[in-house]
């Protein structure tokens, strides 16, 4: 089994490294300070198996496995951090396990026993994708940036630079600075993980940050159109124009 | 709104209270020679009115509230005066009103007359009446200021403490604990010198934070040194990726502070800044003394593809409470974010241990 050791501190990719030398079937094919590094090192090695930490600088753990799982790269995971205990519990249900630091030698080798019934049982039993794992950690609260594989390049839009978001198809367009950015996902599950109060559905193809409105005119008796602040007009529905009624008059 | 029309049983005690004038009234009337039947049909009544009418002292108390000084009671006094004498001469024309409706029930014929022949009376009495209004409506708004002073006391109180428990239990960050105790773990194979060194630096900070959590102000001088610990340990968990530069004046070090407040400034640089760095970089601390105040400053590098922190953080704004708390508008909390960096800056005045 091939594994990858990602965490930003040297001493706890240590820790890991150490626990590993008891099974000599485990083999580290390299060790990532950072997400960036894990993607390159997950393209060059194919791991079986990752170990990952969650807090880590650019990139978080749950990005990192979103990224790989739109490569189509579904390694075993088990993640390795010292994040609420409460958030991860919720883990087992999803056929991942999880590392609390510090931790014993007995629950480590527990965890890699799992990983590796896991791996033979692959075919049969489908991990749950990065972005439900991710938004059970956060436990409902909703995201703060999303990330995307652009070719060989990742971007990641931090939700205040993003200015509204386009369905196309099974895709969404992200509109951000000025920039148009495309990632596999579609706008009904997009629109879950954002904050409704922020990001608002005012069209059947369209999410709008709200910051970004000027002011909506009605064209026709059934056409209105949301004014942005650079000029762009977006299509709202009825619906759409309901909804920011809503969140005007609560306001 | 009136306080006593805020509640039916308000209203109802202070009706009763004008019950026994009433009585008082009628035993007057008897003594000038009036039969009981006509003193009680005119009082009662009359009583009731005046009850009524005469709450408006209080807005009038309101309006003129008393100072602490004699000043300005003269002019006070001319407005109870005149309203006195106003109110005098309704509440005898209301009794003339009472008297000429109630002499069409029979055995009260002779009661206009009579009315006529104790105007002069009646008039003093309402005036009396008034003024003791005016003293009561005085003794009920200083009683409801010193029910809002209390409460808002309490509240204060209640916020402050609050606040310093939050800082407290913000002290023991489960993260930092957790993620130090994993590094010993790492130690304690590779290099158990160092191992025990971190031990013994956990158990400082430890002891240094359960230590200062029981008193409310303390020198700079020990907020340094629990940083000092923090940080050690810090840079232990980040190798290389932590610098830390101190900048301190020796002459700020006496200078006292409210608890635990450079500590999540500290923490903040590290988590925000550092921690959110794949290079890291230097974190500066610097403390020094400008005209009888000490500048209390920590910066940190940060990441530059983040977007700039809107507002401050829950913990940041607790500092700024606690130190405005403390030193009022003496103390200045400054919070600048650039593109790559974060700077935190506390000015107060220097006051030290007497």
């Amino acid at each position: 089994m091939k594994a990858l050791i990602i965490d930003d501190e040297d001493l706890a990719r240590a820790v890991v490294r150490e626990h590993l030398l008891a099974h000599p079937d485990v083999e580290v094919a390299a060790e990532c300070a950072n997400g960036f590094e894990a993607l390159k090192a997950a393209a060059l090695h194919q791991p079986d198996l990752i170990f990952l930490d969650i807090q880590m600088p650019k990139l978080d753990g749950f990005e990192v496995l979103e990224l790989l799982e739109a490569e189509g790269k579904r390694p075993a995971v088990v993640f390795v951090t010292a994040y609420d205990q409460h958030a991860l519990r919720a883990f087992e249900a999803h056929a991942v396990d999880y590392l609390l630091k510090p931790f014993s030698k007995e629950r480590f080798d527990a965890a890699l026993d799992k990983a590796r019934a896991l791996q033979a049982a692959r075919p049969v039993v489908a991990p749950t994708a990065a972005a439900e794992l991710a938004s059970t950690a956060r436990q409902g609260k909703p995201l703060e940036r999303i990330v995307v594989k652009d070719g060989p390049k990742v971007t990641v839009v931090h939700l205040d630079r993003l200015d509204w978001v386009q369905a196309q198809d099974d895709y969404v367009l992200l509109r951000t600075e000025a920039k148009n950015l495309l990632k596999q996902q579609t706008l009904a599950s997009l629109e879950t993980q954002l904050d409704p109060n922020r990001f608002i559905r005012i069209h059947r193809s369209y999410l709008l940050n709200l910051d970004r409105l000027v002011r909506v005119e009605q064209d026709s008796k059934e056409h209105r159109d949301a004014i942005l602040r650079d000029g762009t007009r977006l299509p709202v529905s009825r619906a759409g124009y309901q909804r920011l009624r809503e969140l005007w008059e609560g306001a | 709104m009136h306080p006593l029309l805020a509640s039916r049983a308000r209203l109802g005690t202070y009706l009763l209270g004008w019950v026994p004038i009433a009585l008082m009234l009628t035993g007057l009337a008897r003594s000038l020679g009036w039969s009981w039947r006509e003193g009680a049909a005119l009082a009662l009544p009359l009583c009731l009115l005046a009850a009524l009418l005469y709450l408006s002292a209080w807005f009038l108390c309101r309006a003129l509230p008393l100072g602490r000084s004699v000043e300005g009671l003269s002019t006070h006094a001319m407005a109870w005066g005149t309203a006195a004498l106003l109110m005098g001469g309704l509440w005898s024309g209301l009794a003339w009103l009472l008297a000429r409706m109630l002499a069409f029930l029979p055995g009260l014929d002779a009661l206009p007359q009579r009315v006529g022949a104790g105007l002069p009376v009646l008039t003093g009495l309402g005036i009396l009446l008034y003024l003791a209004a005016v003293a009561f409506s005085y003794l009920l708004l200083a009683l409801d200021r010193a029910l809002v002073a209390e409460r808002k006391g309490a509240e204060l109180q209640l916020l402050a403490q609050e606040s310093e428990l939050k800082a407290l239990r913000a002290q023991l960050n489960p993260h930092f604990l957790f993620n130090s105790l994993n590094s010993l773990s790492a130690l304690t194979a590779v290099d158990p010198a160092r191992a025990r060194e971190m031990c013994v630096l956990l158990a400082d900070f430890l002891r240094r934070s359960l230590g200062l959590g029981e008193r409310r102000l303390v020198p700079l001088r020990e907020e340094l040194d629990l940083a000092r610990a923090y940080l050690a340990i810090e840079q232990i968990r980040f190798g290389t990726r932590l610098q830390v530069d101190w900048q301190i004046d020796p002459a700020a070090e006496p200078a006292l502070l409210p608890t635990l407040l450079l500590q999540p400034l500290v923490e903040n640089a590290i988590k925000h800044g550092i921690a959110a760095l794949p290079e890291g970089g230097t974190l500066c601390v610097a403390a020094e003394v400008l005209e009888g105040h000490v500048l209390l400053r920590v910066e940190n590098p940060r990441d530059e593809d983040a977007p700039c922190p809107q507002g401050l953080g829950l913990g940041l704004n607790q500092v700024r409470q606690r130190l405005l708390g403390r030193f009022g508008s003496r103390a200045r909390f400054e919070a600048l974010a650039t593109e790559t960096r974060h700077r935190i800056t506390l000015v107060f005045p220097l006051e030290v241990e007497p």
